[in-house]
């Protein structure tokens, strides 16, 4: 088995996890969401992909730019019309989020059909490092990867922005009483994690399926990631992500694909039995 | 807050019995007129994992109803459909099959996708003595005198595939599929099939369902360098696999994927590029030249838009017709054991050519086509023949079976 290639491709998977966990540990990690629906933001990206770079065949780029905005659009309207009114109640927003996530999943089925879709790839070819075989595809998948977690934290500790929604995040009611329009930074927090997301499906959909039940497979790992690396830290988001793909990947060398599965779920519940905060939870106060 | 909850209570109890109104309505169309039709229930599903594939057979076999019914119907009686979704759901497939026996008095049912909805469907059709066509390919080793199996077993796609694989293309196979009862099954024979014709299996693997990660799987067959790669990958995860199976530039001139499931709706999800080269074995593609295809494929067109056609739904359409000449032959169309002796022998000239009713294990013999995907996410036929006699249990695996249609 040629180990190299299996780290190589490790790196890559790490990178698809991190894109589809980034939006996650915003909406989640930082607003304590637990959005049911995360897979269906992934899906609408990935249709808003289609429907830019297949059927109006305009470049990839502004499929990525016009799947951000359209999943924020549908992220600011499930804050504003469901969530927000269900904030410090995780039962009922878990339930609300899954009845959207169905809502969504049959909403895209009635409009494009239940077949899935095609993208096609934008960056044929690949990298040949001796026998190490990396598709410009992944490897654009991992750069863009680490681009998108450094514009967050950017976003997130060097702007106004994002103090105010650390600020809201850690106590709304006292930043209620300091002026601070909480409703307005929900709103916009919610849409720039939903936007994350969506870029992630629309990046996405020329390597994997373009299909209405596509997010259920990205749900599961999203999550993990996010848990595993230690709940509202960017830095827990990445890091988790590598010890997940990295893994997985190399796993499937003695498990196979079923088998590698299994270990990975088995050592995250280790993990969370003996570390609950996370791998790399930075605890400050 | 209490007053906001009380009104989001009212709007949805509002929307219940709307939704339910709609249902109900939708239900009495379509059984209105009692007395002077026969009731053919149609259960597929329109939402969930599955209705992915669903929703074409549901089309085609609204469709062929359509037609038996301007032709003039059967025994001078229109049929009436009396559609129920089960929403991918195997137990609610149980539920709505329970529906249209006891409650909608259906004469038979047309319907079910995975064995999973057969399976919870058998006992409930075998209790109540009804007729369930079902119109899928599917891994074989069942038999029910109240089922008639409409789409191939794996001997009849495999038979002939290997051979011609082994010989044309190779003698070193990789075989992978999704992990559940069906693609297992499938591989079994392909690996008996292999010994008997001088191939070698160089890898297996299986991935969960709906996995689309496959960069592990793809380092693999680059490592066994196999001549062949055997896909029976279902669903999202098909397309997913081709996709990065072009991406890490392999080809398919020299390592094809080879498959007995991969159709014209995968084709078109991984887009005409990417499936190009590849090869598949079906009874039946969208470019087969006969006047009845031709027929059948234009009015599908017509009625439900442009859009791949597959052999799964060109089954579920003859499997109508099928049944409409069972019911025209049988003398009384309300005796379960009558109707489905009706079947025996039965010959009918489907979109794929000449089918007939094996008259013994109420299976079908089909035809066999070995198809290469173009640029248009279309198949070039290369290879067609008459398929092989369908084997429930094959005769490779299991020599020495009971055949409990004999009992």
């Amino acid at each position: 088995m040629n180990i190299a290639q299996q780290i190589a491709d490790g790196i890559s998977v790490s990178g698809i996890l991190l894109l589809i966990a980034l939006g996650l540990g915003i909406t989640f990690g930082v607003m304590k969401v637990i959005n049911m629906a995360h897979g269906e933001l992934i899906m609408i990206g990935a249709y808003t992909s289609y429907v830019i770079s297949t059927l109006a065949d305009l470049p990839f780029i502004v499929a990525m730019a016009a799947a951000f905005v359209v999943t924020a659009i549908v992220g600011a309207l499930m804050e504003v019309l469901i969530i927000r009114r269900l904030y410090g109640r995780p039962l009922e927003t878990l339930l609300a989020t899954f009845g959207i996530s169905i809502i969504l999943q049959q909403l895209v089925r009635i409009i494009f059909g239940p077949a899935g879709k095609s993208v096609s790839n934008p960056f044929n070819g690949a990298l040949n490092i001796g026998s190490v075989y990396i598709p410009y595809l992944r490897l654009f998948i991992v750069g863009f990867a680490i681009m998108l977690v450094l514009i967050t934290a950017y976003v997130l500790f060097r702007t106004k922005f994002g103090m105010l929604v650390r600020t809201v995040s850690q106590n709304r009611s006292m930043s209620d009483c300091l002026g601070i329009n909480t409703p307005r930074i929900d709103m916009l927090t919610f849409a720039f994690g939903a936007g994350l997301t969506g870029i992630a499906g629309a990046v996405l959909a020329p390597l994997k399926n373009v299909a209405p039940t596509m997010g259920m497979d990205y749900l599961i790992d999203s999550f993990m990631t996010v848990v595993l690396g230690g709940v509202g830290s960017l830095l827990g988001t990445s890091l988790g992500s590598i010890v997940m793909g990295e893994a997985n990947q190399l796993l499937t060398v003695f498990g196979g694909e079923t088998g590698a599965k299994i270990i990975v779920f088995l050592l995250v519940i280790i993990v969370i039995r003996y570390k609950p905060e996370g791998l790399f939870k930075i605890e400050r106060r | 807050m209490k007053k906001w909850l009380g009104k989001v209570i009212a709007v949805g109890l509002a929307c219940t019995v709307l939704l339910a109104g709609c249902g109900q309505s939708s239900g009495s169309e379509s059984g209105g007129s009692e007395g002077d039709g026969i009731k053919i229930g149609v259960l597929f599903s329109d939402s969930g994992v599955t209705a992915m594939g669903e929703k074409g057979l549901k089309n085609a076999t609204l469709m062929a109803i359509e037609e038996i019914n301007a032709d003039g119907g059967v025994k001078g009686q229109q049929l009436i459909p009396v559609y129920e979704d089960y929403a991918s759901d195997p137990s609610m497939a149980a539920t709505k099959a329970k529906k249209l026996l006891l409650q909608d008095n259906v004469t038979a049912i047309v319907g079910g996708y995975t064995s999973a909805s057969r399976q919870a469907m058998l006992p409930i059709i075998e209790q109540n003595d009804g007729v369930l066509v079902y119109p899928m390919s599917y891994e074989g080793e069942e038999y029910s005198k109240n089922i008639m199996y409409v789409g191939p077993v794996p001997n009849q796609g495999l038979e002939q595939f290997i051979p011609w694989l082994t010989e044309n293309k190779g003698k070193k196979f990789f075989l992978i599929g999704s992990d559940y009862v069906f693609p297992v099954q499938v591989n079994k024979q392909v690996k008996e099939l292999l010994k008997l014709n001088g191939g070698e299996v160089v890898g297996e693997d299986y991935v969960p369902m709906g996995q689309s990660e496959f960069a592990s799987i793809v380092n693999k067959i680059k490592e066994a360098q196999p001549d062949v790669i055997f896909s029976v990958l279902v669903a999202e995860s098909a397309a997913a696999f081709y996709k990065q199976y072009d991406n890490y530039g392999l080809s398919p001139d020299t390592m094809p994927i080879a498959s007995v499931v991969t159709n014209e709706t995968d084709l078109s999800a991984m887009g005409g590029e990417v499936g190009e080269g590849h090869i598949s074995a079906l009874p039946y593609f969208q470019t087969v030249d006969t006047p009845e295809n031709k027929e059948f494929v234009t009015n599908y067109h017509a009625k439900y838009g442009e859009g791949p056609i597959d052999t799964l739904m060109q089954s579920a359409y003859y499997s109508t017709y099928l049944l409409a000449d069972a019911l025209e032959k049988a003398e009384d169309i309300n005796d379960a054991g009558q109707l489905i002796g009706a079947f025996a022998g039965l010959e009918i000239m489907a979109p794929e050519g000449e089918v007939t009713v094996d008259p013994e294990n109420n299976h079908v013999k089909l035809n066999f086509r070995i198809g290469v995907a173009n640029k248009d996410a279309q198949f070039d036929i290369i290879e067609e023949s008459e398929a092989p006699a369908p084997e429930p249990w094959s005769k490779l695996l299991f020599p020495d079976h009971e055949e409990p249609w004999k009992k």
